[in-house]
């Protein structure tokens, strides 16, 4: 859904008359937590205020999902502060939201949507600042909603959401959670954000006297001593910043980089410093007619550090440096600091020039070296002097304005000052300070005297040089221009400052940043998937051949947040579990205080029971269940199997003479390896010619099924079969139970069980080639292991037989050999994997079947006298 | 609020790097594993600790210098029929510490097993702990401290004899691994979410389809 979309839909929320500018997704950063929001800038005649808006649904998709969470007028308790600058590839954006003491911290998403946003949100509370004169903005039209949260009950509020990190216990609600509240994974921004926030816990401070001065030399060589504009004050400050423009007007300059008016001026500058302390120079920056040098006391200079300098030209093209600022930054214990010297463009008409200048030195000052770069703003402290051009707006004659400056009477002069206009207008500097003007202007003079301009351009005297400032715990001790020095025709200006500089103690420091991260880790901790069940061993009754047992496990989510289980694969094995096992769900969501209750079905059927007969496998898995995210729970399921003559190769039931029930396990185990082992079956000595229990279930049918109707087509009964079953791997004198079609599934049943087919998956290909020649497939047959040929051929002639009685039972050679040719030349395993449900594989499963059919069809239709002979010659 | 440059380290220092590593407790059943986490986690003890029926996950940090090391925690299942899954924990595990009981000899044998196979299946760069816990009841003591150590050196693990009950040794144990971890940029994560659930429902609640 768009932006547009939104806006609309929260322009039908709010009441009729309010009008909804700009509406964006943001994301409320409550400690640990990110939740969806949405911000809309509502505004009714001149005032306006912020919504924070929350949706039922992400987006929302009707007027009625959305709900007014605050609403903040725009009056002067709202202060909005953009926590970084966006850039094409940089972070995202944070809004600090602070009204009164409740802070709220949002993040935008990058794009030009949030960027409107931002820009329409500092117009609509910079109107604001420009109302402040008249006190009352009328909000009267905000009472009539009734939002979520009141601005009388915030204050308390936020010290709730304070304490959560001082106080971890507090759970955070559910609901909030199930509304896409989500643990904030950033644990390094966590970090760094709770570490700003308890930052008086762990500084002290201490006042440095900062010394800012800016002078325009007019291209005048340093000839006259500093000291009566630097060391003009009894104290001796801790820094200095001294700036200068038009240091070099020479078009050399302009080509070459390096300047020798440069260490002049910078040598003279080092003469003219505060006597009552030695200096050392931290950092010095020129680009053409700008230098700004950075001095503290030789004492801090150890505690100087990431000292960055930075120049962007705004002269010819945007980019000559003959228009510009030159800045320093640099970290003094630990409060960032930063100094601009800007040269801005000049003329009582190129305000806006100057406004541009402003903003592109603000924009393209970036100070590489930090990930991302630092720009001005990302600073505690930020100085900023120069020769800023700003002029008196040609409203006030020039003669007014003389007269005014002979009685020394500057108020009514600075009401034109283009700098305080622009200021309030919004234009440029709208964040610095200054202190008031009590001083002459500074520009333009006579050079060599004290009198204005005598050019005959008539041209109103102007406070060009300034120096502002921005960042808390400053305040300006002085503020003026130093008339004295004549060379240039701008007089110098200088302010001193006390600033009070934040020092870490780093003992402090250390106790609490393990306390935050212990905390972080305590809520991590909690915020953890957890969850328990009702019992870490499933035990199975004795299983059964095809007889389902099921079990349950319940899985309680008894952690705080939503949790996502599934049953994952151990080291070593192909599936999450054993075949004869099926987990529903294995895999599924719970919310917290919630229970999902999971089947474990056991069934061990044709597939997995020749493992289980012969011991290869057993029935015992443990399942590991896995919280994303979180721990893992193993399930021990358990269960004995019952041995039955399904799943059991014909060689070994012909060779017992029993019943199955009757065997020892370890001999059943033994006939099954040596079966496995050998390449020819087992020794026909001492076996039955076939398996009893195949001539049971033939001998049943023959003598019970052979004229009923659909024999082997139609299913048997489940129970019966299970009966049979017992039937079979126990014996009994009763007569063999169920009706003939429960028994023909049987016998079905039992050949598809085994482990190998009766014609081996080694023969498989060749069978499926030669199907169509009946000599062929006759000697496939007659090379078949001693059992297996038997089986083969008793089992055809058996149908041979049901075949002569189709009038009856109406199965026909057909029906029959497409049944018993799965079942003789049933598909190896690796076949399986390519029925990727395409087209060709299906056609092609259709030509196999149709060819297995064709091969056991000769054996049902071919005259051949010689086939009996096949078993006859073997025989015992 | 502060900026972005805003004091986060004492002047001087260098940025704090997070590093992160996956740590797994090993050893025979009743040694003490959950209880040396608990201890080391949330400076708790519980004289019944319940058998870990799993693996139990949990996340705990510890400062070294100017690096904060955080660890992942896996604490296995000390029981024989699951040894066969201890490969899915130690498996990419920086970090491992095999627990025996020094009242029990059987136990410090079954932790010389762990530390041959760690040896032979874990990462050739793993940090291999041996804890003798219950040292509290050093008068039932069947393990010889010298026995141990001689046996850590020979191997070149370190060694500690810990209580989880009176918590002597267990934050060192760990602040001694944390110590011998190496912590170079791979392992420098700043931002590894605390889970993938978690970061990934971030990533889809920002991306706006809910």
């Amino acid at each position: 859904m768009s932006s547009v979309d939104i806006t609309n839909l929260v322009q039908w929320k709010v009441n009729p008359g309010d009008t909804v500018i700009s509406c964006v997704n943001a994301s409320l950063m409550q400690d640990w937590l990110r939740m969806t929001r949405y911000l809309a800038i509502v505004t009714n005649g001149c005032s306006a205020a912020l919504f924070v808006l929350t949706s039922a649904n992400v987006p929302p998709t009707s007027v009625q999902e959305i709900n007014i969470e605050r609403i903040f007028p725009f009056d002067l308790n709202f202060k909005c502060d953009l926590e970084s600058e966006a850039k094409d590839d940089g972070p995202d954006r944070f809004v600090a939201i602070t009204y009164q003491k409740l802070i709220l911290l949002f993040e935008l998403e990058l794009g030009d949507k949030s960027n409107m946003f931002v820009s329409e949100l500092y117009e609509a509370t910079g109107k604001v600042s420009e109302e402040r004169g008249n006190e009352f903005l009328e909000f009267g039209w905000l009472q009539k909603y009734n939002p979520s949260f009141r601005i009388e009950q915030s204050d308390e509020e936020i010290e709730e959401q304070d304490d959560i990190i001082d106080n971890p216990e507090i759970p955070i609600n559910r609901e909030s959670l199930a509304k896409g509240a989500s643990l904030l994974a950033m644990r390094e921004a966590a970090i760094k954000f709770h570490m700003s926030k308890k930052e008086a816990e762990y500084t002290n401070t201490q006042t440095f006297r900062v010394f800012v001065g800016t002078w325009n030399v007019n291209n005048h060589l340093p000839t006259v001593s500093l000291q009566d504009w630097l060391a003009c004050d009894i104290d001796p400050p801790d820094i200095y910043a001294v700036g200068f423009q038009e240091l070099d007007l020479s078009t050399v300059a302009y080509v070459v980089s390096d300047s020798p008016r440069e260490e002049e001026w910078r040598f003279q500058v080092e003469q003219g410093l505060h006597q009552g302390a030695e200096y050392k120079k931290v950092a010095l920056i020129r680009l053409i007619g700008m230098l700004l040098i950075v001095y503290v006391r030789k004492e801090h200079f150890n505690h100087v550090k990431k000292v960055h300098v930075d120049s962007v030209g705004t002269g010819i093209l945007s980019k000559m440096g003959n228009k510009g600022g030159v800045s320093v930054r640099m970290e003094i214990h630990n409060t960032s600091i930063c100094f601009v010297n800007s040269h801005l463009a000049a003329h009582v008409v190129e305000c806006e020039r100057r406004n541009q200048d402003y903003k592109d030195i603000c924009r393209r000052t970036s100070f590489s070296g930090f990930s991302p770069p630092l720009a001005i703003r990302d600073h505690d402290h930020i100085y900023w002097l120069g020769d800023l051009n700003y002029r008196i707006i040609p409203g006030m004659d020039v003669d007014v304005v003389k007269d005014y400056l002979a009685r020394k009477k500057f108020p009514p002069i600075l009401e034109y000052d283009q700098l305080n206009h622009q200021k309030r207008k919004g234009n440029a500097f709208i964040d610095f300070k200054e202190g008031p003007i009590d001083f002459m202007p500074t520009y333009k003079y006579d050079v060599g005297t004290d009198n204005w301009d005598s050019s005959g351009k008539e041209r109103a005297p102007a406070w060009c040089d300034r120096i502002l400032w921005k960042g808390d715990s400053i305040r300006q001790l002085e503020y003026r221009s130093h008339q004295v020095y004549r060379i240039s025709d701008h007089k110098p200006v200088s302010a001193v400052f006390l600033a009070d500089i934040k020092k870490v103690d780093n003992a402090k420091w250390r106790k609490i940043h393990e306390e935050v991260m212990k905390q972080l880790d305590k809520l991590e901790n909690e915020f953890l998937p957890q969850a328990t069940v009702d019992t870490t061993e499933i035990k199975f009754n004795p299983v059964n051949f095809l007889e389902l047992q099921t079990r349950s496990l319940t899985i309680a989510n008894n952690g705080q947040v939503p949790i996502k289980f599934k049953f994952v694969k151990k080291p070593k094995d192909v599936n999450y579990c054993k075949d004869w096992l099926t987990i529903d769900p294995f895999t599924s969501d719970i919310n917290p205080g919630e229970t999902c209750t999971i089947r474990l079905e056991v069934l061990v059927d044709k597939k997995s029971a020749y493992k289980l007969n012969s011991g290869q496998d057993q029935l015992y898995d443990i399942l590991v269940l896995h919280l994303v995210g979180g721990r893992d729970i193993f399930i021990t399921v358990a269960g004995e199997y019952e041995r039955s003559c399904f799943g059991t190769s014909l060689e070994t039931l012909a060779h017992i003479p029993g019943p199955i029930k009757e065997v020892h396990a370890g001999r059943l185990s033994e006939l099954e390896r040596q079966l496995r082992d050998s390449s020819q079956g087992l020794e026909a000595v001492g076996s039955y010619p076939v398996p009893k229990e195949v001539w049971f279930l033939v001998d049943h049918l023959h003598r019970h099924g052979m004229k009923t109707n659909q024999l082997f087509i139609q299913s048997g009964l489940t129970s019966e079969i299970e009966a049979i079953r017992t039937w079979l791997d126990c014996w009994s004198l009763d007569p063999m139970p169920g009706s003939v079609y429960s028994v023909a599934e049987a016998l079905v049943l039992l050949l598809e069980s085994t482990a190998e087919p009766i014609i081996p998956y080694e023969c498989y290909s060749k069978s499926l080639e030669v199907a169509h020649t009946y000599q062929m497939c006759k000697k496939i047959v007659q090379e078949l292991p001693f059992h297996k040929k038997n089986v083969f051929i008793y089992l055809c002639l058996f149908l041979r037989e049901l075949v002569s009685h189709s009038d009856d039972n109406k199965l026909d050679v057909n029906t029959l050999a497409t049944l018993f040719g799965g079942i003789f030349l049933r598909d190896p395993p690796w076949h399986k994997k390519v029925s990727a449900g395409k087209y060709w594989v299906t056609n092609q499963q259709n030509t196999f079947i149709r060819r297995k059919a064709t091969f056991v069809s000769h054996f049902l239709t071919t005259d051949d006298p010689t086939l009996c002979q096949i078993v006859s010659t073997s025989g015992q | 609020m502060a900026n972005r440059s805003g004091p986060q380290r004492p002047n001087g220092t260098a940025q704090a790097k997070i590093c992160q590593f996956k740590l797994v407790l090993l050893g025979e059943s009743a040694v003490g594993k959950s209880s040396l986490v608990l201890r080391f986690v949330k400076g708790q003890f519980h004289e019944f600790q319940e058998s870990t029926i799993g693996a139990a996950f949990l996340t705990q940090t510890v400062c070294v210098d100017d690096t904060t090391v955080k660890f992942e925690i896996w604490d296995t299942a000390g029981q024989e029929r699951y040894h066969s899954l201890a490969p899915m924990y130690y498996r990419g595990a920086q970090a491992a510490i095999v627990v025996y009981d020094v009242t029990n000899q059987d136990t410090f044998g079954r932790a010389k097993t762990w530390v041959k196979e760690l040896q032979r299946q874990a990462s050739p760069n793993i940090v291999i702990a041996l804890a003798g816990n219950k040292a509290d009841l050093a008068n039932k003591r069947s393990v010889e401290l010298e026995e141990a150590q001689a046996y850590a050196e020979e191997n070149q693990l370190l060694f500690m004899e810990t209580s989880a009950k009176t918590a002597k040794n267990v934050n060192e144990v760990f602040l001694a691994i944390a110590k011998k971890l190496p912590k170079n940029d791979q392992n420098v994560n700043p931002s590894v979410p605390v889970n993938i659930t978690a970061w990934l429902t971030i990533c889809v609640l920002r991306a706006g389809h809910f």
